[in-house]
């Protein structure tokens, strides 16, 4: 089991279709078409987890988040 | 701003609002110092309508904050001079908004920069970006817009950026008649300074009404300057040409008029509209005194209008998919009726229609 951080200079908020993204270095917006599996962590602040709503994230899901590191939207974090 | 669709096919968009705006401009001031024969606040700023005060300013951030907007575009008149502009701008970034500052550059000094870069350390997670408005590569052709003796006046600021090692900021064109020869060397000159390029679209709404005819482009030079962006997909455009863009740049900005979707605009006042180059009594939305602005947002019947406007006689456009018609304020303040064709996209310009030779009715005949 991944945890996923958000990185201090991404946004992501949630949208009826999922979650937008917003990188503060670039401007750019990507948005995720999640549903309400994802659940962000608030605007602002030092709680940065984005956590999986429910059970652990299917095959789909995790190639969503495998997608967001790549892009540098989301950090791989070994759970404790 | 750029935006890079993932995961949702790009028209989902379009059908699917968002819950609040992505970024918002915010005209913070009627104020400057330059009488920029196109500016698109000067009707606005004739009508000396007043400011919100520095609490409402707050309040308004607050809202903001609370709508996880994520940048804020502060225009103006001249932001920088506003007496308050700075502790404004503080209070956003302490709020986690990004924010952008578009300047005529006459203002910038040593002091002005150290503030802004103290921000910038302060929160390296929200920067301070800066987009400084030039209109030509020459002296001669930047003066005949922005007035005499502002072009040496302009480079002063940008120089300072430049020797400052300022991060984030960009030199801001609008694209005209007069400079659109001027791109090319454009682009060196604010390279040359370590500055992104910018190129804004010249549109027919607030001075540009009168001085439409006189500047907008000839058919010739939007194809070339679509040719030219086509070339150049690291040239920022604030998703401003997307009605003419080629297929290269599909994938780096908006495709639609994020109008009311992804954006909207406040005036000095307080008044809210779709888009800034939407600011016309015509599409006046609210007042963020007295109104929550998301409200305005979710409510605005003229809000929805634009969500729901459709430019149906170009759904059989093989850029349909790219374009949706275009900018709906440019057919609007041209012919005084939405839901038209944008006068100046690439397929009109390739088929000898669009641009200046065309014989588009201007608002005054209709």
């Amino acid at each position: 089991m991944t945890d996923y951080l958000v990185p201090d200079h991404v946004r992501v908020r949630q949208e009826d279709f999922g979650l937008l993204f917003y990188d503060t270095r670039s401007t750019r917006l990507t948005f995720v078409r999640s549903g309400d599996r994802l659940v962000p962590p608030p605007f602002v602040g030092d709680h940065r987890t984005l956590r999986a709503a429910g059970a652990a994230p299917d095959a789909a899901l995790s190639r969503v988040l495998t997608g967001l590191v790549e892009k540098g939207l989301l950090l791989a974090l070994p759970a404790e | 701003m750029p935006s890079r669709l993932s995961d949702t096919p790009p028209q989902r968009l379009s059908t699917s609002p968002l819950r609040a705006p992505v970024n918002v401009t915010w005209e913070i001031t009627e104020a400057c110092n330059l009488d920029c024969a196109h500016c698109l606040s000067a009707e606005l700023r004739a009508e000396r309508r007043g400011e919100l005060d520095f609490e409402q300013c707050r309040a308004l951030l607050d809202e903001l904050a609370r709508m996880q907007v994520f940048q804020v575009n502060f225009g103006g008149g001249e932001p920088f001079l506003r007496h308050d502009f700075l502790d404004i701008l503080r209070y956003a970034h302490r709020l986690g908004i990004t924010t952008c500052v578009s300047t005529n550059g006459t203002v910038l000094n040593d002091g002005l920069v150290d503030d802004l870069l103290a921000i910038g350390a302060e929160h390296p997670a929200a920067p301070v970006y800066l987009q400084v408005s030039l209109d030509g590569a020459k002296p001669e052709t930047n003066d005949a817009i922005r007035g005499a003796g502002t072009f040496g006046r302009i480079l002063r600021g940008v120089e300072l950026l430049a020797r400052r090692q300022y991060p984030d900021f960009s030199l801001n064109m609008v694209v005209t008649r007069l400079n659109a020869a001027e791109v090319g060397e454009f682009d060196r000159l604010a390279r040359s300074y370590g500055a992104k390029t910018r190129l804004s679209r010249f549109r027919p709404s607030g001075g540009g009404c009168h001085t439409w005819d006189d500047y907008r482009l000839t058919r010739e030079q939007l194809a070339e300057l679509s040719a030219f962006l086509g070339d150049h997909t690291e040239i920022l455009t604030g998703d401003s040409f997307f009605s003419l863009t080629p297929d290269s740049r599909r994938n780096l900005g908006l495709n639609m008029c994020g109008a009311a979707k992804m954006t909207c605009a406040v005036a000095p006042d307080g008044s809210v509209y779709p888009c800034a180059f939407l600011a016309d009594p015509a599409f006046l939305s609210g007042n963020v005194i007295g109104e929550s602005l998301w409200d305005i947002f979710k409510t605005s019947p003229i809000f929805k209008r634009f969500r729901d406007l459709e430019v149906a006689s170009c759904k059989g456009c093989d850029r349909f998919s790219i374009c949706h018609g275009g900018c709906p304020a440019v057919g609007y303040f041209l012919t005084e009726s939405m839901g038209l064709p944008d006068p100046e996209c690439l397929r009109a310009v390739e088929a000898g229609a669009g641009g200046r030779e065309a014989a588009a009715p201007t608002k005054e005949g209709v």
